[in-house]
């Protein structure tokens, strides 16, 4: 596995944001095990992202903790030679143990300089649109999209870059959230209490789609125009659905 | 070009001083520090050393308008701060904002100064959690009641020379990453210059610092140039905490973070340190690295040297020999 995408050292083997490859490639072995036999991970379309060049994934949201999100990010790691750059909420540098593990994984907190920059060095960022929305949905609300931001769409048609939609299946049935304590620790929104206290070997299907880009008319000053983004975000969270809805029908099983 | 700078009698200044000077088209350095003449600046044809308190808005006022004029001076870079962290009271604040306030409207209707350059700080930003990792030229500045007089001090300051861009004077603010250097009011050289830094548990947040001699060249693109409002500068240097402890030869000791302030007020009461950890809470959890894109792209400025970290006295005295001894070999072949 090639884990030396587009990284940009700082000057001491870490990136502005503290990514470490070597860190990355530690967890991607650890993570193994899960990917391969517990989740059973069974992926397709991966060949839709780009292999060099600034690229946008997003993806639908879901399950207690960002499980889906650890999966997508070794998906991208096993099947390209890119480090995938997840783009987490504002809380998240915020956790101890967690936002130091975090930024050394390629982490990094969801701010618009934040995700410009790593566009203008050619990173592929991960972004989940629907935010903690998707997780603290109620299980009733299961791969249903929740409010659907369009930042990404902004930053798409203004660094002209590519969205790559994704649907991850299987994350919502395998630690679905039995209840949200308004407890704001560490300025997470919540504290989440999941049904079972490990999350259930339930099977995960990633689908990637084909790469959805701007007009070939939009300019720069059009990521200023918010029908412009709201139309590219909504294109994004179409195929998304569509996507999602496609994996579902095919799928014989949670578990299978 | 004809430069006047103000606090020249510390180790940026005398940087600052040395890095223009070096310039061919630089004719006359008008150095202006507050303590008595440094060793080495020495006046010539293309330098003059004052010392002079700007904390007093007359005396500044009679600085622009007498000694300035008097040399057609044209570029101020106005670099004079008070350095000590825990030093508070009105005879700092007159020296840290009272005096740019005092220049800048001396500088404003001044027959030949057209450029003004304030020594600005990263500490200015706010750095919560919804402005990590990287910091832009519009991040929110740091405005709570709370925050030490160290850093209101000179969150006024910048916000004063910010006031004055677009006038006639070309006002320019650089906020510098911090300098890793001795007696330059460097908290992060004063929490390494300690056998044992402590470090919030669970937290190992990246850091940007910034070496004297890329600080210098920062003003010297600035003075070169006609861009005007702030410019973050940042270091060549952009690494985690635990690497600074580690390059500086230190041992780190991870604590729960509710335990920094008091175990660091109490090291200050033993051993006088000037480290405080209350006003490095937000960078030592956080983080917080200066996003140069601005500078780079007005200013023509990139960091190119690496700071040097501060080692123990038996290292500092090992890598001295191996420097002489490296020079009396050349100088023998």
């Amino acid at each position: 596995m090639a884990v030396t995408g587009a990284f940009h050292d700082a000057g001491y083997g870490f990136d502005v944001f503290g990514l470490s490859p070597p860190i990355v490639r530690r967890a991607a072995a650890l993570g193994a095990p899960l990917y391969e036999r517990y989740f059973r991970v069974d992926s397709r379309g991966a060949e839709h992202i780009p292999l060099e060049g600034p690229a946008i994934i997003v993806a639908n949201h879901g399950g207690v903790l960002p499980v889906d999100a650890a999966m997508l990010c070794l998906d991208v790691l096993r099947n390209t030679p890119r480090i995938p750059r997840a783009i987490a909420d504002h809380f998240v540098p915020r956790l101890p143990l967690v936002s130091a593990l975090f930024a050394r994984l390629g982490v990094v907190s969801g701010t618009a300089a934040n995700v410009r920059r790593l566009l203008e060095d050619g990173e592929l960022v991960a972004i989940w649109p629907e935010g903690v929305a998707g997780p603290a949905k109620r299980f009733g609300l299961r791969y249903e999209l929740q409010r659907w931001r369009v930042g990404f769409a902004e930053h798409a048609i203004r660094h002209r870059v590519p969205i790559i939609p994704a649907a991850i299946v299987g994350a919502e049935e395998s630690w679905p959230l039995a209840l949200r304590l308004p407890l704001r620790v560490f300025g997470s929104p919540y504290l989440p209490v999941p049904m079972s206290p490990l999350p259930l070997p339930a099977r995960y299907f990633i689908r990637y789609g084909p790469p959805i880009v701007g007009e070939p008319t939009q300019v720069y000053r059009d990521a200023e125009d918010p029908s412009a983004v709201a139309a590219l975000a909504e294109r994004a969270r179409l195929a998304v659905a569509h996507l999602m809805s496609q994996t579902l029908a095919e799928r014989h099983g949670v578990f299978r | 070009m004809k430069v006047m700078v103000t606090g020249a009698s510390t180790p940026l200044g005398l940087a600052i001083v040395e890095h223009l000077l070096a310039l061919p088209d630089v004719s006359f350095v008008l150095a202006v520090g507050k303590d008595r003449r440094p060793v080495g600046l020495v006046d010539t044809g293309r330098l003059r050393y004052l010392a002079v308190d700007l904390s007093h808005a007359r005396v500044a006022h009679d600085l622009v308008w007498g000694d300035a004029r008097l040399h057609l001076i044209n570029t101020v870079i106005h670099a004079a701060q008070h350095r000590g962290a825990h030093d508070t009271g009105r005879g700092v604040h007159l020296q840290n904002v009272e005096s740019t306030r005092a220049l800048l409207a001396a500088c404003e209707d001044h027959p030949s100064i057209r450029r003004f350059l304030l020594r600005s700080f990263a500490e200015v930003y706010a750095t919560p959690h919804t402005t990590t990792q990287l910091l832009v030229e519009d991040d929110p500045l740091e405005l709570s009641p709370g925050a030490p007089q160290w850093v209101r001090d000179r969150v006024e300051a910048d916000f004063t020379a910010c006031a004055h861009v677009g006038g006639t004077l070309k006002v320019a603010v650089l906020r510098l990453a911090e300098l890793v250097a001795p007696d330059s009011g460097s908290q992060l050289w004063d929490y390494l210059g300690s056998r044992v830094c402590l470090r919030p548990l669970g937290y190992d947040p990246m850091i940007n610092v910034l070496s004297l001699e890329d600080a210098a060249e920062a003003f010297r693109a600035a003075a070169q140039s006609t861009a005007i409002g702030p410019f973050n500068i940042p270091g060549a240097d952009t690494l985690p905490l635990t690497r600074a402890i580690e390059e500086s030869q230190r041992f780190s000791i991870p604590v729960p973070g509710p335990l920094m302030s008091p175990m660091y007020r109490l090291r200050r009461r033993v051993a006088g340190f000037d480290f405080r950890y209350d006003m490095n809470f937000a960078r030592f959890h956080f983080g917080g690295v200066l996003d140069g894109t601005r500078a780079r792209e007005q200013l023509g400025y990139a960091p190119r040297h690496p700071v040097h970290w501060p080692h123990p006295w038996w290292r500092e005295l090992l890598d001295r020999l191996a420097a002489d001894r490296a020079t009396v070999d050349g100088a023998r072949h």
